[in-house]
């Protein structure tokens, strides 16, 4: 099989799988839905893929914090899995509550290769309630992130209750120093957001939105990549399109900078594993 | 040994959640909290050992980074401690998501009776507090006594050791299950009977029931099965199929209706035939997209080739009205099992909300269950939890405060599905039942939840009586059967399929069984909550997140395989049959034997007198105003009204992008701010066609005539849908009525004949439209009985009857989403545009409304002419030349340029001399006036000629233009200035009103 294979999660109220499931597609993947008890009962093994999703949702309904159950079955029933998976050089992309997931699971920050210990927290949004926007984010070029490669500012929609970055200092430095912090609030003009709601919108330290490991393979976001799957998701493309048209042009149907975030990943296996 | 495990945010951490209370607790009731530490409390009753506490505590339930945690209470610094938990029986999700996490961890089961209760725990500080205050706090924000206990403690109170003690909510009922045998030697003592038990038998009905069951055959062939006099299950099945809920004995009813002015009388035989079902099939037969109407639990219309979009819409009222949260999420989960129980099924794709409140700052004298404010909130949250966590986008949504909606909230939930045309290269839309399919319930288990409804509101609690009748809906446990039904569906294993709403097992099964023409049910079979249910309560019970579904024998392996794989109870609990007969038995012993065609027998119709008199003779007239001149302050002042001004904190709680399909968003505009005329989603991510939805309702033009707020609401709603791009050609509707009631009654309800001629004006007009507009009606729900008794100054109780209410529901496919437009101006420079003629038409207009006055010219809708307008700018966005439309609502031209300017951040030149208009000289009725079939546009000055040739013929006239300065300057009818507002003063007053809620 010389496709990329990717697994997107389903199941226990994950609710994003289909629209990440499309955006690997688009990116040019093979992508299956699986649903976590087929992992967990043998019926399909994590092996034959290289690309591992913890996508959205309100898995076990969030109660108990959000993606803390989730993690905590997952590490206990397919730990030994995700181990050798990660140890192959596979990637894994959490996004929103699959980020969540992945820092209670301690995949991420990943200091020193401990794939178990919980170092940060994505905890309750400083406004006090679920919120759904869209931010714009900085990307750290130096980061070693396999999937956020050759994007400098993006936009991208989130929506979330719980998505406050939270960790102690010592941590955050680290993760800065490490060039793990991958993706930043920011204002519309490309400056940090500096805390200021709603461009931080969850009150996040030092602004992050995202960070990976020190591989750079393993990648949280809590935006969601996968709701920018087409041009006319963004929230100002009707102005675009009549500003475009005015000036006697076509409107860019390249891949959105959404799609872009997985293509990376695609492209990263296609290199190593399949030819 | 039950323990009790505390859990809270590390000290130095922002709590939110207290932060919120200390907020509202200011804002709503001026008592100040210097603090508020929340901790959440999971009392365990189960047998675990310590090294398992050990392990659940540190593995699961604290987070090492963020939280601390103790079995031992934890020692919080406080003036007085506040501890809010839920009555016996009342739905603890996160109480049941922690059985499935230890569960998980430890690889054990929980016995029965063991369970895991959460509660919280508030740590209150504050200058001077008082008990009364924390009672208020406790009483008036953080718990409901319908469904939670509290406990204030000083700090003299408080224990440190003992903390809160071991509290176990748990449901014991010490009843031995029996089926009661119910005399019927005359009607008088069947209705006796009737009242004593609450079955809600309709009086009229009685004869009929007991003729039945005196019939020598009924009589002959009971005997058989050890039956003789009607047993309570088999009365309880009946009552519920002959509601006017289930029944809509209403609408089905006959009006005599007349014209007290003229004399003209009319008899008016069953509103849903002659105004609902006639006009859709008529409309069925020229449009070939419309799939299936009028007969499931949604309407199905084509999407494209392979997809159908499924639509339905209800409401949720009264229990949104005890309990907002529960009463919210149980309605919006509920809904959302509408389309998943159509046809074969569908997976849902969006959800909207519809909420008719008081004002929030209501600050009268009568005194409703929950302050408007405080309903408000909950319903908000209800609805927030119930769509998010079902990962649905809810993208639409209005809100409507109107003092007459006091007495009883309305809450109308709307959801749209989307189900493969086939499936197993079978219609997907289609289903049956047949002799010898297995009847499967799946999702959660019975209780006694939902049992006669409000009856069970005035009963008295004893510590463990199950708070039965308030509901809390699990969307968590409903996704999780949503995604096991579809791929059980996919896999072609569903026959048959509905959902357990109202009524239960008793509807679903009842009315499924038609199909097959019998069915045997063994109730013993159906997973209970509790142990000590009476075989009727197992029948009727609302317990939610069930469906119903038929599964052929050979299928019933695979089908129960996914089900376990999907972590989702399903039981056997019976099987389809052709004997004619719904046969129940429980543990052995037959306890139902009824005729399954019984119901459709003959019932008396319900009957209704109507008397209509015009507005003009009931004493309804124009106030006489004479013009001022501070048209900025009054335009600023419109602005900030609560029906016109930006509700964005709601917006933004509801995930509207989830699935990816977001094309149109509720907010738009440069600062993203501005409510869209309609939203549009793209259901199937692989093609680049829409949907496009959007709702109305108008209901204080009631107050003049409720024809004219039929047709406007419906002319709204479909308004919208064009103004976005939708193909009018390809637009389906639901209508949703809430209506007070309409039976007469000298005392009780003097003018219930009026309000039953409104009800059937309001019927023809959406008769009328929907013919003359050709919109098929999709679906439908009615409510009646909105009303309430609201405790007064002196103790004495006033009725409370809510406007009467119609929300429409366009709903229209997009050939291709790209053509899709926005409501902001785009460019400086850009032509405006006014569609339609502007009428005088204040009656009932917000306008009217701010000087505190209704009116009498209620505005009209003319279908011929809009319609043909609707065509042409439908043409113009097809071809491209359109870069901003909206529609003109309520507020009229100067809110809604005044909005489109805002969403642009341009400002604008109008000249109101240029506006099309009918006998208007003044320059308030032009800018205010509601007249219906109106839109704005701009368009690039280059496009002119090709708009105005497609516009030829049609009422239009261009304007003004956008201008680079963001200013709205309006020219008067005299020449001069009247209006010359900063766009962001505009904004500024708009935001206002609400800008402080998140």
């Amino acid at each position: 099989m010389n496709e990329v294979q990717v697994l997107v999660l389903t199941g226990f109220g994950l609710n994003c799988d289909r629209e990440t499931a499309y955006s690997f597609r688009l990116a040019g993947a093979s992508a299956s839905s699986v649903h976590i008890n087929s992992l967990i009962f043998g019926e399909v093994s994590l092996d034959k893929f290289h690309i591992l999703a913890f996508d959205g949702g309100f898995s076990w309904g969030d109660d108990h914090g959000a993606g803390v159950i989730h993690a905590v079955r997952f590490k206990y029933r397919l730990g030994k899995e995700l181990r050798r998976f990660i140890g192959e050089g596979k990637l894994i992309i959490g996004i929103c509550n699959g980020f969540q997931v992945l820092v209670n699971m301690g995949l991420l920050p990943g200091f020193d290769g401990d794939y178990e210990t919980r170092l940060v927290a994505l905890t309750s949004n400083d406004c006090g309630n679920f919120r759904d926007d869209w931010v714009w984010l900085r990307t750290n070029e130096k980061s070693p992130c396999v999937f956020t490669q050759g994007l400098d500012f993006i936009e991208l929609p989130i929506r979330h209750g719980e998505g406050k970055f939270y960790s102690d200092p010592v941590t955050i430095k680290r993760l800065f120093d490490q060039e793990q912090v991958v993706l930043q609030y920011s204002m519309p003009d490309g400056r940090l957001a500096g805390g200021v709601f709603p461009f931080n919108p969850n009150g996040s330290f030092q602004d992050i939105a995202g960070i990976c490991d020190p591989t750079g393979r393993i990648f949280g976001l809590m935006p969601h990549p996968e709701a920018y799957n087409h041009w006319t998701n963004h929230p100002d493309w009707t102005r675009k399109k009549e500003e475009v048209k005015r000036r006697g042009k076509a409107i860019n149907l390249d891949v959105t900078p959404g799609i872009r975030i997985f293509q990376n990943g695609v492209e990263y296996i296609r290199k190593r594993f399949v030819s | 040994m039950p323990v009790r495990l505390e859990i809270t945010l590390r000290p130095d951490l922002f709590d939110p959640e207290g932060a919120t209370i200390c907020r509202k607790a200011s804002d709503y009731f001026g008592i100040k909290l210097t603090s508020v530490r929340t901790i959440n409390i999971l009392t365990i009753d189960a047998n675990l050992s310590s090294d398992q506490l050990e392990a659940i505590q540190r593995h699961i339930f604290t987070n090492p980074v963020t939280q601390i945690s103790s079995y031992a209470p934890l020692e919080i610094d406080f003036d007085w401690i506040l501890w809010v938990g839920y009555r016996p029986g009342v739905r603890d999700n996160p109480g049941s998501t922690a059985v499935e996490a230890i569960e998980d961890l430890l690889g054990l089961r929980f016995k029965p009776g063991e369970a895991v209760y959460t509660s919280k725990r508030y740590c209150i500080k504050g200058e001077g507090l008082k008990l009364q205050d924390v009672e208020r706090v406790a009483r008036e924000l953080l718990a409901n006594d319908i469904i939670q206990e509290w406990r204030v403690y000083s700090r003299e109170d408080w224990d440190p050791e003992e903390g809160i003690g071991i509290i176990i909510p748990r449901v014991y009922l010490d009843h031995q299950p029996t089926v009661s045998v119910i005399p019927i030697e005359s009607d008088d003592s069947l209705m006796r009977i009737s009242n004593e038990r609450n079955l809600a038998l309709n009086p009229s009905d009685v004869p009929v029931i007991r003729n039945y069951f005196l019939r020598e055959d009924v009589i002959a062939a009971r005997r058989i099965v050890g039956l003789k006099e009607p047993t309570d299950i088999e009365l309880e099945y009946i009552s519920q199929a002959r509601s006017d809920h289930c029944n809509h004995n209403t609408f089905k009813g006959k009006f005599y209706y007349r014209d007290l002015t003229t004399g003209q009388f009319e008899e008016v035989d069953n509103l849903f035939a002659s105004c609902i079902e006639a006009p859709t099939l008529a409309i069925k037969e020229k449009k070939d997209w419309v799939v299936s109407v009028l007969w499931d639990n949604a309407g199905v219309g084509r999407f494209d080739d392979h997809h159908h979009f499924v639509i339905t819409g209800e409401t949720h009222n009264s229990p949104s009205n005890m309990e907002a949260y529960g009463g919210a999420i149980t309605g919006i989960v509920g809904v959302y099992r509408d389309p998943l129980g159509t046809g074969k099924g569908a997976k849902l794709i969006a959800g909207t909300y519809g909420y008719c409140v008081a004002p929030r700052d209501y600050a009268g004298d009568l005194k409703p269950r929950l302050h408007p404010r405080r309903l408000l909130d909950g319903i908000i949250e209800g609805v927030r939890d119930g769509g998010n966590k079902s990962g649905i986008p809810t993208p639409f949504g209005l809100v409507f405060f109107h003092e007459k909606y006091l007495g009883k909230c309305l809450v109308f939930v709307t959801a749209v599905g989307l189900m493969p045309a086939k499936v197993q290269d079978k219609p997907a839309h289609e289903k049956t039942t047949s002799p010898g399919d297995l009847i499967v319930m799946c999702g959660g288990r019975v209780g006694k939840d939902g049992i006669h409804g409000v009856t069970a509101a005035s009963e008295t609690y004893s510590a463990h009586t199950p708070a039965g009748h308030v509901q809390i809906g699990d969307p968590y446990t409903q996704k999780k059967m949503h995604d096991f039904l579809l791929e059980a569906r996919d896999e072609g294993l569903i026959a048959f399929i509905t959902d357990n709403g109202g009524g239960g097992l008793s509807s679903s099964v009842g009315e499924s069984a038609r199909y097959s023409g019998g069915c045997e049910v063994e109730l013993e079979k159906v997973p209970l909550k509790y142990e000590g249910l009476d075989p009727w309560e197992i029948w009727v019970s609302e317990s939610q997140e069930r469906m119903t579904v038929a599964v052929k024998p050979e299928h019933i392996d695979r089908f129960l395989e996914l089900s376990r794989r999907h972590a989702v109870e399903s039981t056997v609990i019976g099987r389809y049959t052709d004997s004619g007969k719904l046969h129940i038995t429980y543990k052995g012993k037959t306890c139902a034997y009824v005729d399954i065609d019984f119901l459709t027998s003959d019932f008396p119709q319900w009957r209704f007198d109507a008397e209509w008199r015009p507005p003009a003779s009931r004493g309804l007239f124009e106030p006489v105003i004479h013009e001022g001149k501070e048209y900025n302050r009054l335009l600023l002042d419109l602005l900030a009204r609560p029906n016109i001004c930006s509700r964005e904190w709601i917006v933004r709680q509801y995930d509207h992008e989830v699935q990816g399909t977001s094309i149109i968003k509720p907010l738009i505009g440069k600062e993203r701010d501005i409510n869209s005329d309609a939203i549009v989603i793209r259901p199937v991510l692989e093609s680049e066609k829409g949907l496009a939805l959007a709702q109305a309702l108008l209901p204080t033009y009631s107050q003049i005539d409720a024809y004219h707020m039929a047709a406007c609401t419906i002319d709204e709603a479909v308004r919208r849908v064009i103004a976005v791009g939708a193909d009018p050609e390809h637009i389906g509707g639901v209508d949703n009525f809430c209506w007070p009631t309409i039976q007469y009654h000298p005392k009780d309800n003097p003018d219930g004949r009026f309000k039953a001629a409104q009800l059937v004006r309001a019927n023809w007009a959406l008769r009328d439209m929907c013919l003359r507009y050709e919109i098929p009606l999709l679906s439908g729900k009615d409510s009646m009985y909105v009303d309430g008794h609201l405790e007064g100054k002196y103790g004495e109780t006033h009725k409370v009857s809510a406007l009467e209410t119609l929300q429409f529901t366009a709903v229209g496919v997009v050939s291709d989403i790209a053509k899709c437009i926005t409501m902001d101006a785009k460019l400086p420079g850009d032509l405006v545009y006014v569609l339609g003629i502007t009428r005088d038409e204040l009656g009932g207009s917000e306008y009217y409304e701010h000087f505190g006055y209704i009116g009498l010219n209620v505005p009209q809708v003319f279908p011929g002419p809009f319609w043909k307008l609707y065509l042409a700018l439908n043409r113009a966005i097809k071809d491209g030349i359109v870069a901003s439309a909206h529609g003109v609502y309520r507020g009229g031209l100067g809110v809604h340029l005044a909005l489109v300017a805002m969403g642009g951040g341009l400002g604008m030149n109008i000249d109101l001399a240029q506006i099309p208009r009918e006998d208007i000289e003044r320059n308030d009725t032009i800018l205010f006036s509601e007249t219906p079939g109106r839109f704005i546009v701009t368009i690039d000055p280059r496009d002119k000629d090709a708009f105005e040739t497609i516009l030829r013929g049609i009422p239009h006239a261009c304007v003004g233009s956008t201008i680079e300065d963001e200013r709205l300057l309006v020219r008067g009818l005299q020449g001069n200035i009247i209006i010359s507002s900063s766009v962001r003063e505009l904004k500024a007053a708009w935001k206002q009103t609400f800008g402080e809620l998140v």
